[in-house]
Order: structure tokens, then sequence, then C-alpha cells
């Protein structure tokens, strides 16, 4: 009877530890998951009310996530879909429209715009405002892939697996999403000469 | 060639050798092409700063206030 009690004693102390454990890793992890609430994130204010949302929601499903595996794409997991239900998604995604260029374009029009034909030189024309504006540009679905694979550092698959679409929708996505970006930089930039 | 000609070889497999996402074989074949062709090679220097600032554009850090917001949403014990 009394061991029966322990028992259960102990796994209570174990649950608890696990879940000290999980919440003190995911806290760890904060500034990174922060970056990309950030990056698909209109405003600062909205990036703190997307973190806020996705840790309650972290540390009340935590028995959901298996230990051992990449929390942090987890989290991710979380914050994306928080990110579509908020309807963020308005924005019509420009799919039809057509974006020929290739991926030398943006250089190339720059140095054609101006004349510098040192990459060092051409690259300085951008500014990083421009890039974060012409970043807040880019709809959301081409955006969140943006951001995990630049800007969070993930790959191909573990994007996929975070936004929960197939990886060919996200080298698709991915491809268009920095189209995207080259030419409102592209526009930004050499209206700026 | 003198490598400023034209070139669309490697436009191609310009993001997936940033991404790292080629075969080590196809890499390689990308790596010996930009060493000897000036016009490719410039632009992937400039691809290469381009994702530096694009990585940049989202590092303001996180506000402290939002860190102990966050470490209070914790479950009671």
């Amino acid at each position: 009877m009394s061991e029966t009690s322990s028992d259960g004693a102990r796994r209570l102390a174990e649950g608890a530890r696990d879940r000290v454990n999980f919440e003190e890793e995911a806290l760890a992890l904060a500034d990174q998951v922060y970056r990309v609430a950030r990056g698909v994130s209109r405003s600062k204010e909205e990036a703190e009310d997307l973190m806020q949302e996705t840790y309650a929601r972290a540390f009340r499903s935590w028995q959901s996530y298996t230990p051992g595996t990449n929390l942090r794409a987890w989290l991710l997991r979380i914050l994306t879909n928080l990110n579509i239900d908020r309807g963020r998604r308005a924005q019509r995604t420009p799919d039809q429209q057509p974006l020929e260029e290739g991926d030398y374009f943006l250089y190339n029009r720059i140095e054609a715009a101006t004349g510098e034909t040192d990459e060092e030189r051409v690259l300085e024309r951008l500014s990083q405002d421009h890039v974060a504006e012409a970043l807040s540009a880019v709809p959301h679905d081409f955006r969140d892939v943006v951001v995990l694979v630049d800007i969070g550092d993930f790959s191909y698959a573990d994007a996929a697996q975070i936004l929960d679409i197939p990886i060919g929708t996200v080298m698709s996505r991915l491809h268009r999403g920095r189209r995207i970006l080259k030419q409102e930089l592209a526009d930004m930039t050499v209206d700026a000469q | 060639m003198t490598g400023d000609e034209l070139c669309d070889w490697c436009e191609e497999v310009l993001q997936p050798f940033l991404d790292r996402d080629l075969t080590d074989a196809e890499r390689h074949e990308a790596q010996t092409h930009l060493e000897n062709c000036k016009y490719c090679r410039k632009r992937y220097h400039f691809e290469e700063g381009l994702r530096r600032l694009v990585r940049q554009a989202a590092v303001e850090p996180m506000a402290p206030a939002l860190k102990q917001r966050l470490s209070a949403l914790r479950l009671e014990l």
C-alpha cells in the first residue's frame, strides 16, 4: 500500500520534472522563435502577441511533444498554425502574376541603373531598411517559407513539416517568395538612385 | 572565355546551391563553374550578401519584458 503511493508520488515528481525541463528548453529557444515571429508579423506588437499565444499553447500541450525531437520546429509549427488561424492570410497571393525574371535579375537591374560593376558596390546600394520593407511586402504564404529558411535557417524538409505542406510546395513558394522580394527591392533601390 | 560574358549556366542552381540543397556532384560542378565564370561568381557573391541582409532584417532582439511575460505563462506546479 505504502509502496503504491510512493510509486505514484515518484511518477508525479517525474512528470513535474519533465514539464519543468520542457518549459526551460522552450524558453531557452524564445529568442530564435521570436526572430521567426517577427519575420512573419507586420509589427513588433503583433510578433509579441503571437509569441505569447504560442508559448501559452506550448505550455498547455507540452505532453504532445516527443522528447528528443526538434523542439524549435515543434514550437514554430504551433506559431505558424496560430498565425494562419488569426486570419493573417487576407492578402491575395499573386500566383497569377508573371514573374519571369531569373535569379540574377536584381543584380542585373542595379548594375544597369548605377553602372557599378563590382558586386560589393552593387550590394552597398541595398539598404537594410529596404530589405525589411521588401520582406514585409511579400505575401504571407511565401514570406513564411522565406523566413523559416533564410532567417530560421531551417532545411526545406523542416519547413515542410512546420508548415504542414509538401516539400515541393516549400521549394516553389521559396522560389516565388524570393523573386517577389527581389522585385520589390529592385523597385525601391533603382527608384532611390 | 574571359569569364565575363553573359552566362546563365548556374542561375538555375543558384538558390539550391546557397541553400546547400545540391548533391555532392552537383555542388562540385557548380563550384567548378564558379571558379571559371566571373559573371556568375559576382552574382553569387551578391546573392550571399543579400541573404545576409535578409537574415539581419529580423535581428531586432526580443524585448526583455516579453521574455518575462513568456516565463509567467508557465503552468503552476
